[in-house]
């Protein structure tokens, strides 16, 4: 059975105008959407142009928006993530002549690990692993979504998206290892 | 399901077979209640990595950046007819007030212009009186 796509008729309200359809999907979608932003990017700065300018389009598509071509929230992702690769891209390209300094985002002997310190490993490990693995592994575990949508959303099978995964949690796994193994 | 890919799956998606793909959640669950030592044994290091994903905790929404995207949105076309009509509105009752005002101002220099005029003559026909007296005194 095909469940629909639950923001239509939220969208369809802020196709007409509706203030209050704004801020629900404001509501529902931003948290989301910065959250992807900000785990591809690893720079909160960065992560908010990137929500803003999400919401831009998806203003400018909810007056359009044909139901059943693609679920609203898919379609969502996928402008962020080509708005996040875009500057992925010229960060790369900027890069190169200037790498940017290594910050040790590891714990302080003195301080033991703390909720926050693991975080900032965690955001470490992430950061360091290749862009894709680090895509499928923020669509599927972060953002929750199922393997079926986070492989079209990436343009791969599902088993290419199934071996993005599994390198990418080894990755993490091995940067983590004195923390995963305690 | 059988053993290597109850692991491999446990690999990809993690600890949590709730979270894992709709069609092996039920095969998982099987094996997990026929061979529980080994089904923990292979979940327990993939939950281990989820715990510690899940202490990065995503970048919270600013009120600021929150009311920057709501700004964003296009306006209420229902407001902005109601604002155009009133903007259309005002715009006819500026240009009718201009046009009258245009007319009264119209009026009141036609009429300085005729007062001139009158003046201008009243002038020339006081010189026309005077050229009469300087003629007549030289003759």
């Amino acid at each position: 059975m095909d469940p629909g796509d639950p923001d239509e008729a939220l969208l369809a309200r802020v196709g007409e105008g509706d203030p209050a359809a704004v801020r629900a999907l404001v509501a529902r979608k931003l948290p989301r959407l910065l959250a992807l932003a900000g785990r591809m990017l690893g720079d909160a700065a960065e992560a908010e142009d990137v929500a803003q300018e999400t919401f831009v389009r998806a203003w400018k598509q909810a007056r359009d928006w044909r139901p059943g071509v693609a679920k609203f929230d898919t379609w969502l992702h996928r402008v962020a993530l080509n708005l996040c690769y875009d500057r992925l891209r010229r960060r790369r390209e900027v890069a190169t002549d200037n790498p940017p300094e290594q910050i040790d985002e590891g714990p302080a002997p003195d301080r033991g690990l703390q909720a926050r310190d693991v975080g900032l490993r965690v955001a470490a490990a992430m950061r360091a692993l290749p862009d894709r693995q680090r895509e499928a592994v923020s669509l599927c575990h972060y953002q929750e979504l199922s393997n079926i949508e986070a492989a079209a959303l990436m343009g791969v099978s599902v088993e290419a998206l199934e071996s993005l995964l599994s390198r990418g949690r080894r990755a993490l796994r091995a940067a983590l290892s004195d923390m995963v193994e305690s | 399901m059988t053993r290597e890919r109850f692991e491999d799956l446990a690999e990809i998606y993690g600890g949590d077979i709730a979270r894992w793909p709709l069609a092996e959640r039920d095969a998982a669950a099987l094996l997990l209640a026929a061979d529980p030592d080994f089904a923990k044994a292979a979940l327990a290091a993939p939950a281990g990595l989820d715990d510690l994903l899940g202490a990065w905790a995503p970048q919270p929404v600013t009120h600021q950046l929150r009311e920057a995207v709501i700004a964003s949105a296009p306006r209420s076309r229902a407001r902005s007819g109601v604002r155009g009509w009133f903007w259309r509105a005002g715009l006819g009752v500026g240009l009718a007030g201009a046009c009258a005002a245009g007319l009264v101002v119209g009026v009141r220099l036609s009429d300085t212009v005729v007062q001139q005029d009158d003046t201008v003559s009243a002038a020339l026909s006081g010189y026309d009186d005077l050229s009469e007296v300087v003629v007549g005194e030289g003759a």
